[in-house]
């Protein structure tokens, strides 16, 4: 039976980033950008990271561009929460 | 009875009479300013004086109106009661009827004056007590009246500001005597599990005049605040209005929205700060394979500096430099400047007269030939000192 075909990176590395926050995105992406800067990075793998940078800033930018807002109402009394019983658009 | 005759009344007509005309030739509901003397409360009923330091009257909160009231003033605090009148015709008394009672603005001042002067004794109030606001909190609290046009603003900027943040409203009631349950939330929010834990907690209440922000300088809810586990930020009444949870909150923001603004970071900052990482990164990139290009530059100069001709033309250079000095050194030079090598026959170099004996056989060695020479005597030059043997 033939080898399985490799994931593709970039599916991957987009899955990853859909795994993370704003901060963790934008955190990844610096930690990539200082690895470029600091000459560290050889060139097998410089398009990767280069790639990888873009995917965790597009990330940052689709999470500012389309998250709700999750807003809910506390219970002080019983502590539990529940949607907010007022209307949060106008 | 003539038409000059006056009226003639029973006691009971007469109060009657008095009770109608009151009745009709006064103002349904009116507003009294004045100070509270003496308020008790006698079998569920509040009785209190109202005077203006000269005048005075009776008036009394009926126990179903006092606990609708949202304030209970103390001996000698200001009030404005709202109220109408009450005439008992039995027996001729008048009471001012209280509707609804609230403290005046100096009653309010005065308070919010002792309590402040209490907690700043206390280092309550201390600027330098006051943490540092969360960057980009994940939860934040809001607590408020729900629903209100002050929730309504502050969840509007939240969403076009930062809607990365959760938010958890907490219903609390804003006015009046409320401390009681304004505490008890207080205290639920820091015993909450880790799943409603918040980064920070915003007390907000839109505006209204200072007398309904009264309880905003409750000592109790103050200390409260001054101690909670996460900073707390206060967006009360309107920018004039300056409470006492203001001065123990770790930030006092104007209005409501202003406190969402200092809490919140601004999407459209976030958005130029992602496009110019962007940019950085594609420079980095364009940068790196610049910087590499240059290296393999470098390495090509130098490689073309080691050509074999180029090794050749050095060697050659080298052996010509060897030349020259050898040249520099060859005693050809010495002969051609006029000096003689002195040889025996058989080629040994004459250093010293003692190699030598009268009548041996020598040869000369000049720039261009040799002369055979015969030592006819040997002479020892004097030395310089004269000290000839």
């Amino acid at each position: 039976m033939a080898p399985k075909a490799a994931k593709d990176p970039l599916k991957q590395w987009r899955q990853d980033a859909e795994a993370l926050n704003y901060e963790e995105a934008l955190q990844a992406a610096d930690l990539l950008l200082n690895q470029l800067q600091n000459d560290a990075t050889p060139l097998a793998e410089l398009q990767q990271t280069y790639q990888r940078g873009q995917i965790y800033l597009e990330r940052c930018e689709s999470l500012l561009r389309t998250v709700e807002q999750s807003v809910l109402q506390l219970d002080p009394d019983t502590m539990t929460t529940s949607a907010l019983d007022c209307p949060t658009h106008d | 009875m003539t038409a000059d005759a006056p009226p003639t009344y029973s006691v009971g007509e007469l109060n009657s009479a008095i009770g109608s005309l009151l009745e009709r030739g006064f103002a349904p509901r009116f507003l009294v300013q004045a100070t509270a003397v003496k308020p008790q409360v006698k079998k569920g009923h509040l009785w209190l004086t109202l005077t203006d330091g000269e005048s005075s009257i009776t008036a009394v909160a009926w126990a179903s109106k006092l606990k609708q009231l949202n304030y209970v003033p103390a001996d000698g605090e200001g009030v404005t009661v709202v109220g109408k009148l009450n005439f008992w015709a039995a027996r001729a008394t008048l009471a001012v009827q209280v509707l609804d009672m609230r403290p005046s603005l100096s009653t309010v001042l005065r308070r919010f004056e002792a309590v402040k002067a209490q907690l700043e004794s206390e280092g309550l109030i201390n600027p330098a007590r006051q943490r540092t606001l969360p960057t980009a909190p994940k939860r934040l609290a809001i607590l408020t009246s729900v629903p209100s046009s002050a929730l309504a603003d502050m969840l509007r900027t939240a969403r076009e500001r930062w809607p990365l943040t959760d938010l958890l409203v907490v219903p609390i009631p804003v006015q009046g005597d409320v401390s009681d349950r304004i505490n008890a939330v207080l205290q639920s929010l820091r015993q909450a599990p880790p799943s409603l834990q918040v980064d920070a907690l915003v007390l907000a209440r839109g505006g209204g005049s200072r007398e309904d922000l009264m309880v905003f300088d409750d000592e109790s809810i103050c200390r409260n605040l001054a101690t909670h586990p996460v900073p707390v930020v206060t967006g009360i009444g309107h920018e004039d209005d300056l409470t006492v949870a203001d001065l123990v909150a770790d930030h006092r923001a104007a209005t409501p929205t202003a406190a969402i603004v200092s809490l919140l970071p601004s999407r459209e900052t976030a958005a130029l700060l992602v496009s110019d990482r962007r940019r950085q990164l594609t420079r980095t990139l364009f940068g790196w394979l610049e910087k590499h290009r240059q290296r393999i530059d470098d390495r090509r100069d130098r490689w073309g500096a080691i050509t074999p001709q180029a090794l050749v033309e050095k060697r050659r250079s080298q052996l010509t430099q060897r030349q020259q000095l050898l040249l520099a050194l060859s005693p050809q030079r010495w002969l051609a400047r006029g000096f003689a090598i002195l040889e025996s026959p058989s080629g040994t170099v004459i250093r010293s007269i003692e190699q030598v004996t009268p009548n041996d056989s020598l040869v000369v060695r000049l720039s261009d030939g040799d002369v055979l020479v015969e030592a006819q005597a040997i002479e020892t030059v004097n030395p310089p000192d004269g000290t000839n043997p």
